[in-house]
């Protein structure tokens, strides 16, 4: 598993061609993280069925509302319920930062978000060599486009992340601890086009310099 | 209580509850604590399986029976508790079943990773202990604990507020570590020295897994061990465990060789499991046990086992030092953290923590300063006062097992402080002095350690726990009581058995050169048995002599540790001289923190703290402030500047608290992050680029609730106020404390930023300003508060 530096980069809002020494210190950072910090992620498969509101995962009592779950999935005959935290190493280490340099924190604070993502990926390596024959959607969260951030709540129940991960869900829907995703990923016999794309499918989404400044990285 | 068979032979626990009730139709993610009402034949049903399966004492179904988890169902925590104590002991009835009250997680990240105090914890705790107890429970299990923190809050809570029994299981994973970088050592040898009657692992892992585990965890207690663990690892695609009963009983077994005694079963399991076990185990005696005696202090991260040389850093120490005396009366832990954040650097492996000092309440921060620290510095504390309710107030919320220093040979002193001691399992330092002042000779120290070691051993504290401090004295008043300190270091270390303390940066007190004095006792002391030095840190020559004794007593095997202390040196020595051309200006706009520093304190040899702030500090910010604007530097670049710029002020607090004067104050604002907000960094960077300006910050943290903002508002008189949300779930939060403070007849001025807030929001919510990011709060602050 790599860290990609430049998504590394875009998230503290420097993209392009970056300054060697601003490199070099987000690179040390990079190692420091992926040496003491390895993602751990758990997953489960639900059989999906499309009586009434939303598609709906068997077993488990849970609809997922909204009009994208829907498109996501209607060509999907399971789901995958994934969770993924650099866990509470990952807040000391960035406690420990803080308390050092703000600058390295800011960028060990990046870092932690694009390895958090890094081992999503890997899961889904597992996922698909798990179901060799079956394709796989695009991953998507709650806060995606019109999928509701409550539903943290009912993935994790779903998943035991507390118990199997030691991730709680506030009464805000905030996970804790910081650098944890939850995503579902579909699963179909045929194959399925890439849909997420754009900001409306970003991480960054809600903090982003370049929207905020009504400009898009173009990524 | 008839729990003697918990101390001898082998028990046999209950297995699964909630995944056993999943296998008979509760969908996963339900609250099985509801069915002690809904379904109570179905728990009956299970538990008599379990009794028949051999199994010698049942959990009552109250593993979530906390308030936290049980809000919204309707129920309170007596009700649940008192139903399924009485479910377990109807389906108990008339054998000679034990019933367990079962405590879970609360379900809420302690701090620091979460907001919940240990305080709270405790008291939710206490409520279902106390519950228990009430329902007639016969011993409580605290289960799956992942933070050792929140088994301790649970742990004291069962003592303090029932009579019970008590059994304490934590879950690791394959690293050897919980969730939270909790160690093995540091779970058993805690929670053994706050009392537990037996601790052990449950979850999270299958027996083959938890075997080496186990073994460990029985080397480091001399209490029972528990072993609970899954039917394996759940197939994620159909959520079924891998384990069947015959191969769960045969990984089992090692870990009856380990020394393991009590035995059950978590996830995955089910009567069958016990019904196997309860054969396999049928005639086994349990195995003989190997407890490691030795010193130990820890943090939960850290564990230090004593006997090798262990540095104890003694900066947090106000004792003649100006800045940090100033800090204590500000109440300002952030400069005590950054104290022991640089001996944490420098190599320190114990930390000492004195706040004590005229117009201070140690009771009040000594605990405080305990949290800061460990929020931040992973190593184990030695609590320095003689308060004995300050020391039980930094006990109570240290993460670990801590050190108290200190006690001495007066009666009274002992009688005082060593009952503390032993509730809170901590170590103790005692100084060889009493009523008659210090011994001239070796002998009347070593009699004075004896008295003190006898008198710990009658209050239950063991020997490894006591340390004796035998006393620098100085070598230009008292000349010849360095030969006796030396001697009675030997015979303490060689007669008694018992780890070695010293002060040793005393003994060159009113010499010139003192720190070549103070390297050469060091190394005396050292190989007369001294284990526990206590010096400072940032002295790199006196560390050199600690990393050079360790390579020649053997410590340091192979010299290891000494080669890479100067292999990484080495470039600094051949590092050319600090380029002469370098301003001020060039330092904070490069961000570097060193050589900022030393130029501000070179600066201030000729120019006043004022203008040096004024004249060259702000507008060199300004000038990386204005390429920040321009997209010429990034982020990482105004917060090295940030970092620069702090190691300026921290020159000119130090140069105003040597001379006594008043420090400067530009203004002060309130900074936090909006109820429901756990995650703070942007109001971190925020903060510490405001800073940086020379305003002062009170910052409330996170998940602030509204009223605190509007109490620290009115009690120090705030003229500006900076709230951060990060979740459109928590804009609400950030509008009601608006609300609040707009309540005041003269509201203060309040800038809002973060995550999923715009410029229209903030307009709509009536807040006086957006800022979009760390600088433009800057620019407010200074149009604000003046500059």
């Amino acid at each position: 598993m790599e860290l990609n530096l430049s998504e590394a980069l875009r998230y503290l809002g420097a993209p392009g061609e970056p300054d060697p020494a601003l490199l070099a210190q987000l690179s040390a950072m990079s190692d420091k993280l992926t040496r003491s910090v390895t993602p751990r992620y758990i997953w489960r498969v639900f059989p999906l069925s499309f009586r009434g509101e939303g598609p709906t995962l068997e077993g488990a009592g849970l609809t997922l509302p909204g009009g994208m779950a829907a498109r996501m999935l209607e060509e999907c005959s399971q789901a995958v319920l994934l969770a993924c935290t650099l866990g509470a190493g990952f807040e000391a280490l960035l406690r420990a930062e803080q308390a050092r340099n703000m600058a390295r924190a800011a960028m060990l604070d990046a870092c932690g978000s694009v390895w958090a993502e890094a081992g999503c990926d890997q899961a889904e390596g597992k996922i698909s060599a798990r179901f060799p024959e079956l394709y796989r959607t695009d991953r998507f969260s709650p806060g995606y486009g019109d999928l509701p951030l409550a539903l943290q709540k009912d993935i994790c129940a779903l998943l035991d992340a507390s118990r199997r991960l030691g991730v709680q869900v506030t009464d805000s829907f905030l996970l804790n601890p910081s650098k944890t995703v939850t995503a579902v990923i579909g699963l179909s016999e045929r194959p399925q086009p890439a849909r997420i794309r754009g900001c409306g499918f970003c991480n960054l989404r809600e903090n982003c310099q370049y929207r905020k400044g009504g400009k898009t990285c173009g990524a | 209580m008839e729990l003697d068979f918990l101390y001898n032979g082998l028990v046999i626990l209950d297995g699964a509850m909630g995944t056993v009730l999943q296998q008979r139709g509760l969908p996963p993610g339900g609250k099985p604590e509801l069915l002690n009402f809904t379904n109570p034949g179905l728990l009956r049903s299970i538990y008599r399986e379990y009794i028949e399966a051999g199994s010698q004492i049942l959990c009552a179904n109250t593993f979530g029976a906390n308030a936290l988890k049980l809000a919204g169902t309707g129920y309170t925590v007596d009700q649940v508790v008192s139903a399924a104590v009485a479910v377990a002991k109807e389906a108990a009835a008339g054998t000679d079943m034990k019933v367990s009250l079962d405590l879970g997680p609360l379900g809420e990240l302690l701090e620091p990773l979460g907001t919940l105090s240990f305080e709270r914890a405790y008291g939710y705790f206490k409520e279902v202990a106390v519950a228990g107890e009430k329902a007639g429970a016969d011993l409580v299990s605290i289960e799956t604990m992942t933070d050792l923190y929140e088994a301790k809050a649970a742990l004291l809570a069962v003592k303090e507020n029932t009579s019970l029994p008590v059994l304490v299981t934590m879950s690791f994973e394959q690293s050897g570590r919980t969730f939270t970088g909790c160690t093995i050592p540091s779970m058993a040898r805690t929670l053994e020295g706050l009392g537990a009657d037996a601790v052990g692992l449950n979850c999270s892992l299958g027996p083959d897994l938890l075997a080496p585990l186990l073994k460990e965890l029985c080397e480091n207690t001399r209490l029972p061990v528990i072993a609970k663990p899954n039917a394996g690892l759940p197939d994620p695609a159909t959520g079924k465990y891998g384990m069947g009963p015959e191969e769960f009983v045969s990984a089992l077994l090692p870990c009856l060789e380990a020394g393991v005694t009590i035995f059950g079963g978590c996830c995955g399991t089910s009567p069958d499991y016990i019904r196997a076990l309860s054969k396999a185990l049928e005639g086994k005696m349990p195995a003989p046990r190997t407890y490691r005696s030795t010193g130990f202090v820890c943090s939960a991260m850290t564990p230090c086992f004593l006997g090798e040389v262990r540095v104890i850093g003694e900066r947090v120490n106000p004792t003649g030092k100006k800045r940090l005396q100033q800090a204590l009366l500000e109440q300002d832990l952030d400069y005590v953290l950054d104290l022991a954040v640089q001996q944490e650097d420098a190599g320190a492996d114990i930390l000492d923590v004195n706040v004590g000092h005229p117009g201070v309440d140690e009771a009040v921060l000594l605990p405080q300063a305990v949290k800061k620290i460990q929020s931040t510095v992973a190593l184990p504390l030695q609590l320095d006062s003689t308060n004995p309710a300050a020391l039980e107030a930094a006990l109570r919320v240290y993460n670990g097992k801590a050190a108290v220093n200190s006690v001495n040979g007066k009666r009274a002193v002992l009688d005082r402080i060593l009952p503390i001691v032993k509730k809170y399992g901590a170590s103790v330092v005692g100084l060889c002095l009493d009523e008659n002042g210090i011994p001239q000779t070796a002998e009347g120290r070593v009699a004075i350690a004896r008295r003190i070691l006898d008198a710990a051993l009658g209050y239950g504290i063991p020997a490894e726990d006591v340390w004796i401090d035998c006393l620098t004295l100085t070598v230009s008043a008292q000349q010849e009581q360095a030969a006796e300190t030396l001697k009675a270091v030997r015979m303490v270390r060689e007669e008694l058995g018992l780890q070695v303390v010293l002060g040793v940066s005393n003994i060159s007190f009113g010499l010139p050169n003192r720190a070549a004095v103070t390297r050469s006792f060091l190394t005396q002391a050292l190989s007369a048995g001294l284990t526990l030095p206590i010096l400072n840190p940032n002295q790199r020559e006196i560390m050199d002599a600690v990393a050079a004794f360790r390579a020649l007593s053997g410590e340091d095997a192979g010299c290891r540790d000494y080669i890479a202390r100067f292999a990484n040196a080495a470039p600094a020595q051949t590092a050319p001289a600090a380029n002469p051309a370098l301003t001020l200006e060039d330092a904070i706009a490069r961000g570097l923190e060193g050589d900022a520093g030393r130029l501000a304190r070179e600066a201030l040899q000729n120019q006043d703290e004022l203008s040096l702030v004024e004249q060259r500090l702000i507008p060199a910010l300004d000038k990386v402030g204005a390429d920040y604007e321009a997209g010429r530097a990034f982020l990482p670049q105004l917060l090295s500047a940030a970092q620069a710029a702090q190691a300026v002020f921290e020159a000119v607090k130090s140069s105003i608290a040597e001379k006594g004067g008043a420090p400067v104050k530009k203004g002060k604002f309130v900074i936090a992050t909006v109820k429901g907000d756990i995650h703070d960094i942007g109001k971190n960077i925020v903060r510490t680029v405001i800073e940086n300006y020379g305003y002062d910050a009170v910052d409330l943290g996170r998940d602030v609730p509204p009223e605190a903002v509007l109490d620290a508002v009115k009690a120090q008189d705030i003229k500006l106020v900076g709230l951060s949300a990060l979740m459109t779930t928590t804009l609400p939060a950030m509008e009601d404390t608006i609300r609040l403070l707009h309540t005041l007849e003269h509201p203060p001025v309040i800038w809002v930023g973060g995550a999923v807030v715009t410029p229209d929001f903030a307009a709509q919510m009536g807040a006086d300003y957006y800022a979009r990011d760390a600088r433009q709060s800057a620019e407010i602050a200074r149009k604000v508060l003046g500059s």
